[in-house]
């Protein structure tokens, strides 16, 4: 086998002037703007974490909206504009109402590295649902963001705690629209806890029983032993 | 009497309780576990390379095993500031030497897989396929540095080197080709500490954590482009058993099924791959549970062809460790159905996340693929050394 492997290896190196297959291969994406959405569902809140990755041929083109000045330099001011953009191109709806998206963070690569195609924009947002009833939820998001260049993906992440469960996840065929269905059960995030405590109590109360019996036992052989032969009187 | 053995029992049980959750935690993944002194022989290979160095690679080659940043350095560009050793700028029997580290640590058939990928690439900047990007904008001047030593054999005369730019000045290929690819040790090899053997460049990142006798590949990622080329009339398709495979058993599937396994969605790219660390998604498409014994076992052999990467004995561990749960773990489709299409799968079971993504960015995606391989509870073998 290792001896196919070193001869494949070899005529590898000896025929590039190969016939390849026709190609318009590019590296990567070229002329499109891929924005990736997973989205964090727990029950203190929603956060959603948006990588952007414009293509090499956009790549120019997006980073004009960035870099307003144009210095080569991306500004915190630019940073924070350019992800409140972004904000305005989403629609978030929890069970059909409207919701506020808040700016949590971003991470901007070098300008120089944007143009190479191969640099990514990462932009979280929170939502803060106040208190979550318990039951099923759906959320909808809507992203508008730069629809001429944009692909799309849009997931749901595992939720950490115990008490989200994702029941479904829809998509429109491009993934600009996502809907996660999913329910928040209180109960079931202490559910272990409850678990394990009720096993420690369990096994305190059986301690508790024997100790308890085995004094009981204790006492009534106390209390049955016959009373100590008086002493014979004395003549 | 009683009074004092309760108490001691109830506290014993706990303790025992404890204990053993603690030792499911640090005990070796079964899967994992590599017979005989497999690890000996990669640590051998490292330590022959690292012989063939001067100092300053070698300071190069080798990161503090507590350097996370290092750990998470790769990806599937081509255009990517990896660490380690560049292989162009090595001599034919470092190179060589450094092929025999990656070789001792995988199958025969997963490095078989990884020199296609390689060479793939090297295909990539023959052709001048790589339009776009840095140091594209014209024909790449340089001669060709050589060529890839054979893992076990004598170094391979040079490349020819890159020759022609892209069309229309776009191509040229400086970012590709086996020149580009690296290799870096993160800590130092060792036949009982943790360490790891990163081996990267354009469509390949593999992350190798060896601990003592065990051993994993996650995360991972594969990838080809040209994912089909010709070598004197012989089809070369470095990815070509998976999507053969994931065919199989989507054809495999009856109609309910496959509504159950299909999300209707375009899949553009990978959901997790590089710079995905620690995230999982929620899992879609059809259960184990919900497939016939034969259906499963397709999708075991599936999986396969990223596991079987690593050498046959971690391979197969991981493999007996997957069948556990194979009724747990999810099979998704996305796009048509019809063998040689481009259509997007993933697999996502307790210990293992795979998904493999044809790329439609401009020309035909079954000819550029991108795939990754997890393990959701021990990426990068943190479960055996992490505290």
């Amino acid at each position: 086998m290792v001896e196919a492997v070193s001869w494949a290896c070899r005529c590898l190196k000896l025929l590039l002037a190969l016939v390849v297959l026709p190609s318009t291969a590019c590296a990567h994406v070229l002329d499109e703007y891929l924005q990736a959405t997973l989205v964090e569902i727990e029950p203190s809140d929603i956060r959603l974490q948006i990588n952007l990755t414009p293509g090499v041929d956009v790549a120019q083109k997006v980073l004009a909206q960035i870099d307003r000045d144009g210095d080569g330099v991306i500004s915190s001011t630019e940073a924070t504009a350019y992800a409140q953009s972004l904000k305005r191109d989403l629609i978030a709806r929890l069970d059909g109402r409207e919701i506020e998206l808040k700016l949590t963070a971003s991470n901007y690569p070098e300008p120089a590295e944007l143009r190479t195609g191969s640099g990514i924009i990462q932009i979280e947002f929170s939502i803060v649902p106040g208190a979550l009833a318990a039951g099923p939820h759906r959320l909808t998001v809507e992203n508008r963001h730069f629809p001429t260049l944009g692909v799309y993906l849009f997931n749901a992440a595992q939720p950490r705690s115990g008490s989200v469960q994702i029941t479904q996840q829809k998509r429109n065929l491009n993934q600009s629209e996502g809907e996660i269905a999913f329910t928040y059960s209180p109960m079931a995030q202490t559910s272990r806890a409850v678990a394990i405590g009720a096993l420690v109590a369990v096994i305190a109360v059986i301690a508790i029983a024997a100790v308890w019996t085995s004094k009981r036992s204790s006492a009534r052989a106390a209390t049955s032993v016959p009373p100590a032969t008086p002493p014979l009187p004395t003549r | 009497m009683i009074k004092r053995i309760l108490p001691a029992s109830a506290l014993l049980l706990l303790a025992l309780w404890c204990g053993l959750n603690a030792l499911a935690q640090r005990s070796p993944t079964p899967g994992s576990q590599v017979a005989g002194n497999a690890t000996g022989d990669v640590v051998s290979a490292a330590k022959k390379f690292m012989a063939t160095l001067d100092d300053a690679q070698r300071g190069k080659l080798v990161y503090d095993f507590k350097d996370d940043a290092q750990r998470r350095r790769w990806s599937n560009l081509p255009t990517f500031p990896r660490g380690g050793l560049r292989f162009g700028d090595l001599t034919a029997p470092q190179r060589e030497a450094a092929l025999g580290v990656v070789a001792a640590a995988l199958s025969a058939q997963g490095y078989e897989k990884t020199m296609q990928i390689v060479e793939a690439d090297e295909v990539l900047k023959q052709t001048g396929g790589g339009r776009g990007g840095p140091g594209g904008r014209g024909p790449d001047q340089r001669g060709g540095p050589g060529g890839p030593p054979d893992a076990r054999g004598p170094g391979g005369p040079g490349g020819p080197g890159g020759r022609r730019g892209g069309p229309g000045g776009r191509g040229g290929g400086a970012m590709f080709g086996r020149d580009n690819y690296y290799i870096s040790f993160v800590g130092q090899p060792s036949a009982t500490d943790p360490w790891m053997i990163q081996f990267g460049g354009h469509h390949l990142g593999l992350n190798i954590t060896l601990t003592g006798g065990q051993r994993t590949l996650a995360p991972s990622h594969t990838g080809a482009q040209p994912a089909v080329y010709q070598i004197e009339g012989k089809t070369i398709r470095p990815l070509g058993r998976e999507v053969d495979k994931g065919f199989a058993l989507i054809n495999a599937l009856d109609e309910g099924q496959r509504k159950q396994a299909i999300l209707g969605v375009q899949m553009r790219d990978l959901v997790l791959g590089p710079g995905r660390d620690g995230q999982a998604i929620a899992p879609e498409g059809i259960k184990g549970s919900a497939l016939t014994e034969a259906q499963r076992q397709m999708l075991l052999d599936l999986a396969s062809e990223w596991t079987g990467i690593l050498n046959d004995a971690a391979a197969n561990a991981k493999m007996e460790e997957m069948k556990k749960n194979v009724g747990k773990t999810w099979f998704a489709w996305a796009g048509p159905t019809e063998k040689g299409s481009a259509a997007y799968f993933r697999i996502q079971g307790p210990t293992v996340f795979i998904e493999y993504a044809p790329q439609q960015m401009g020309g035909d995606a079954t000819k550029h693929i991108h795939t990754i391989y997890r393990d959701p509870t021990n990426d990068y073998g943190a479960k055996w050394w992490k505290p």
